[in-house]
């Protein structure tokens, strides 16, 4: 029943965006002067680790002269839990496009808790003060970092890392046989996320409408009138074709433009400046007069210099799922008498 | 109930014989350990704790090893620390030798240092070479035999593997100090090994773009856009080139400046110019292209070329292209007396429009004559005719003095002088009968001679002139306003020197110098050149100046432990090793940032290298991952909002 090969190491980016929080906390000494003495980046580790492989790298010498450096810090996974506190309907799939810009469906996320374990080991009582004023100003008791949980499609989930409790351990008591050990504990959970299957969607833009109208419910016998086609129209330039330049500074309100050129430019054509969209009314060999504002866009001021891109069919194309577009619409009316074979795409 | 009167319960004879059979079991039958003894560089006293120490002596004692079968302790463990070696060892030492060769050197010490001196203490070290290993003493048992003979004769170093932070190990033992080379915190220090200054040659043309104007630098920007110009209108000439510089500011990224990389060559009409791509919309630029000018060239800088790239350029270093407008240039005379008599124009210059400024150098001479006297009047000599004393051992012309004869004898003997002009590095004679000066010139047959008393320095009147423009706008002659005084003739070294002024508000406006940036890939080397201002009225090529490296030959080799110290940012570090192949210097012990292109050099070696770069990073310490987890969470973290844990 399960079993669809999927792995989006969510789990590991977690345990990567955990760490990196941690990763760059210093040290400092100083002389009896107050004067800097010297800095340390505490070392981070995930603590747990292969066996033979932490021997043979950390004690490459069998004769090490000392029993191991400090202050460090490590940090473990501990704990994974549901949190139904989170609970979405699991039925619920959203869209998002890869980066092929192709449709894909995601059911909803399972929220889980991951619990996280920070230990800190320090030699003195100042380094491990010195390392935690630096990590609990930023709890609130929870921290949130926003992680790319599935690169693939770009989905991006704020995670709230929460500071649950502080411990230590400082085995100062006792005679002289054990050394005293000076371990911080911060307990951590992470609130990720957990997704299933990413599976291909049958969906993408229409990039046709067609209805035809009959003057009559018996569709046998009567014939088809009239046809209404709507078709999506770009609303950027995506192919960076045919364009001239602005030869002057436009306001707000200038409907007549002077450009460079107008030899790729026709009347009723669309073009888009910065982020303006104008039709084209008229034209001179340097000049067009435009609609401003057109397709719902908001008019701007341009500049000498800018761009006055065409927007034609090979745009229109080009749309990908998840840009906003606008319509073009048409009606023709037909007095042949032929019908439409949806499956040869033809008037018969 | 008192002792037995009849026995002595140990007499101080017994008790020294017996810690003379320990002392000489303890040699046949010891291993040689070295103690090293901590001293205090920082307490803290509320915590009771010792912030910083360092271990810099070494005293050799003999030790009996009690735990003869092997180290006691836990031995090698994994912790969720790493690797942890739980080692322990208890070394028996003589109570007398210690005190007879450890303790007075280590009451010499300052008391803040080592306040205890009269027996081993806990916290010091001590290094088992059998092992290789060093031990803290963890506890002296000083009790252990129990009061033999009535008396203590040996301490009981209870030991466990030192824990080490960063505590200065510099025993000048290298078995010992060698032992913590790779532990600890250690960074990297890229150096420059040899620098070489880069070269470059610009090309001058017409019709070339002269300035671009952004008229607005857009938004949304994720890579440097295309800056395309339009092709010169007759098509012979060269479509100019240029490229985006972003920058971010409150989150929004948009174009800085438009750098040019060939501003082309053949326009007659202003191109337009594309911006394309790079994620962004709404930058716009416009440009103008240069016009003749009248009475220089109408070329400006169109292209620079970089012949060779040179080495060791962490920092972008400057680049300065010749005026289009040489300065004029001049040399003073120095007569007789030491004034300025005569100014020659060696190069008149271009355009100037103005009369420049005329700097001429201040007089200053050591060794001048002040006091001398006459040890042989010679004979024949004149009154009023003067005579040269030349200084000894100057090479160099310029230095003469010049006297005058006031009064002679019958026969023509000198009886009375003036010095006009005390001359230059004369030394004071020590003894008249030989070392004098001797008169040169003058009509004398018998040479004069003259002892020297004393020599002062002298700074004379500086001299001042005025330059004339002629009406081909060059610098056509220098007037005296004052010839000053006190100036050494040429050829010496300090003769005076002639600066004519060549700055923009005395020359023609339309002779603007190019200006230009390097850009600097990784491997310190200039890769490019940009030009920011291609300039005006150029006759020639340019000569193209990069300034040099901070570092061209680095020297030396960094030793072991030694402290090292960055010339500008006076960040200070301790050498773990050095590689001079790769040029890798491992440090420890940092303090403060060290700084790229900054000079690095080592107190005891005087090794000097300049800093390629410095990583804080740490990555040979095989526990430490703070280097791998932020460069895996660099690729899935979105931190728009800064890593909040970033600074110390």
């Amino acid at each position: 029943m399960l079993g669809t090969y999927f792995y989006h190491e969510i789990v590991r980016k977690t345990v990567v965006s955990f760490g990196t929080l941690f990763n760059n906390i210093y040290v400092k000494h100083k002389d009896g002067n107050n004067a800097d003495l010297s800095e340390i980046k505490v070392p981070l580790a995930y603590g747990p680790a292969q066996k033979f492989l932490a021997r043979i790298e950390q004690q490459a010498e069998l004769n090490k002269a000392v029993t191991m450096s400090l202050p460090r810090m490590s940090f473990e996974m501990n704990n994974i839990s549901y949190d139904p506190s989170r609970k979405v309907s699991v039925t619920q799939t959203f869209k998002t496009t890869d980066d092929n810009n192709r449709i894909k469906k995601v059911f909803m996320p399972v929220p889980y808790n991951l619990g996280f374990e920070l230990n800190i080991m320090t030699k003195l009582n100042d380094d491990a003060l010195q390392i935690i004023e630096q990590i609990l100003p930023y709890f609130q008791p929870a921290f949130n970092i926003t992680i790319e949980l599935i690169d693939s499609i770009g989905e991006k989930r704020d995670v709230p890392i929460v500071l649950d409790s502080i411990s230590f351990q400082d085995d100062y008591e006792g005679d002289f046989s054990t050394r005293r050990a000076l371990i911080y504990t911060l307990q951590f959970t992470a609130k990720t996320y957990l997704f299933g299957p990413i599976a291909d969607s049958t969906d993408g833009i229409i990039r046709k409408v067609q209805v035809d109208y009959y003057t009559d419910t018996d569709t046998l016998r009567s014939k088809r009138e009239v046809r209404y086609t709507a078709t999506p129209t770009a609303r950027k330039d995506y192919d960076a074709g045919d364009h001239a330049l602005l030869a002057e500074n436009v306001d707000l309100t200038e409907t007549i433009l002077t450009v460079n050129d107008t030899s790729s430019l026709s009347v009723n054509d669309r073009v888009v400046v910065n982020s303006e969209i104008m039709k084209i009314t008229k034209k001179t060999s340097n000049t067009i007069t435009v609609k401003r504002a057109y397709d719902s866009t908001i008019a701007g001021e341009h500049s000498v210099g800018t761009k006055v891109n065409l927007l034609n069919s090979a745009d229109d194309a080009l749309i990908v799922p998840g840009d906003s577009f606008g319509f073009d619409e048409s009606t023709d009316f037909f007095e042949s008498g032929a019908d439409f074979s949806p499956t040869r795409k033809l008037d018969l | 109930m008192a002792l037995n009167p009849f026995f002595l319960q140990g007499s101080s004879s017994e008790q020294r014989l017996v810690q003379s059979l320990i002392n000489e079991q303890l040699r046949m039958y010891g291993v040689e350990v070295t103690y090293i003894p901590r001293k205090l560089i920082n307490v803290d006293n509320i915590f009771t704790e010792v912030e910083s120490s360092k271990f810099d002596d070494n005293y050799s004692i003999e030790a009996y090893v009690n735990t003869y079968e092997g180290y006691a302790g836990g031995g090698d463990i994994l912790t969720k620390f790493g690797m942890s070696l739980k080692d322990e060892v208890t070394l028996t030492i003589s109570k007398e030798r210690f005190e007879d060769f450890i303790s007075p050197f280590l009451a010499a010490e300052p008391d803040s240092e080592v306040p205890l001196s009269t027996r081993p203490r806990e916290g010091d070290l001590i290094y088992f070479p059998l092992g290789q290993r060093l031990f803290e003493v963890k506890f002296v048992e000083h009790e252990d035999p129990f009061y033999q003979l009535g008396k203590n004769y040996v301490y009981q170093l209870k030991c466990e593997l030192f824990e080490y932070e960063d505590e200065v190990i510099d025993t000048s033992i290298s078995d010992i100090d060698r032992q913590v080379e790779e532990e600890g915190y250690i960074t990297t220090l890229r150096m420059i090994g040899v620098g070489v200054t880069a070269e470059a040659s610009a090309l001058i043309n017409t019709g070339y773009i002269r300035e671009i104007f952004l008229n607005n630098d857009g938004s949304g920007f994720t890579s440097p856009p295309l800056i395309t110009f339009e092709d010169p209108l007759d098509n012979t000439g060269t479509t100019a080139t240029a490229v985006g510089v972003l920058t971010t500011k409150g989150g929004i990224t948009s174009l800085k400046e438009i750098l040019i990389t060939n501003a082309g060559a053949g326009y007659t009409t202003i191109p337009n110019i594309l911006i394309q791509g790079g994620g962004g919309t709404g930058a716009a630029a416009t440009c103008s292209i240069n016009t003749a000018i009248v009475g220089l060239g109408s070329t400006g800088v169109t292209a620079i070329t970089v012949d060779s790239g040179g080495a060791g350029y962490p920092l972008v270093p400057t680049v300065t292209i010749a005026r289009p407008d040489p300065g004029a240039t001049a040399t003073a005379t120095v007569g007789a007396s030491g004034t300025i008599t005569e100014f020659t124009i060696t190069s008149g210059g271009q355009a100037y429009v103005a009369a420049p400024t005329v700097t001429i150098s201040t007089p200053t001479r050591s060794g001048v004559l002040d006091s001398i006297r006459s040890v042989n009047a010679g004979s024949g000599y004149q009154v009023n005719e003067t005579v040269r004393l030349v200084p000894n051992n100057v090479s160099m012309g310029g230095t003469e003095a010049i006297i005058r004869i006031d009064s002679v004898n019958g026969s023509g003997g000198v009886t009375g002088f003036t010095t006009v002009y005390g001359g230059y590095e004369f030394e004071v004679s020590s003894n008249p009968s030989n070392d004098f000066y001797e008169a040169r010139g003058g009509s004398g047959s018998d040479n004069f001679r003259l002892m020297v008393d004393s020599v002062q320095t002298v700074t004379g009147t500086t001299a001042t002139g005025t330059a004339v423009v002629s009406a081909g706008s060059t610098i056509s002659s220098i007037t005296i306003t004052n010839p000053g005084s006190g100036y050494t003739k040429s050829p010496h070294a300090d003769a005076p020197t002639v600066t004519i002024s060549n700055e923009n508000q005395f020359k023609n406006p339309g002779a603007v110098q190019a200006t230009a940036v390097a850009i600097v890939n990784s491997s310190d080397q200039v890769s490019a050149i940009r030009i920011t201002n291609p300039g005006s009225g150029y006759l020639s090529n340019p000569t193209v100046t990069i300034s040099n490296p901070t570092t061209i030959v680095g020297i030396g080799t960094y030793q072991f432990n030694e402290v090292i110290t960055g010339s500008d940012s006076g960040a200070t570090a301790r050498v773990k090793s050095w590689d001079d192949r790769s040029n890798v210097l491992k440090i420890s012990y940092v303090s403060g940032t060290f700084r790229e292109g900054e000079n690095v050099v080592g107190s005891a070696s005087s090794a000097t290298y300049s800093v390629s770069s410095y990583s804080a990073d740490d990555t040979y310490d095989k526990y430490t991952e703070n280097d791998e987890i932020e460069s895996e969470a660099d690729d899935i973290l979105d931190f728009t909002e800064s890593n909040p844990f970033g600074v110390y």
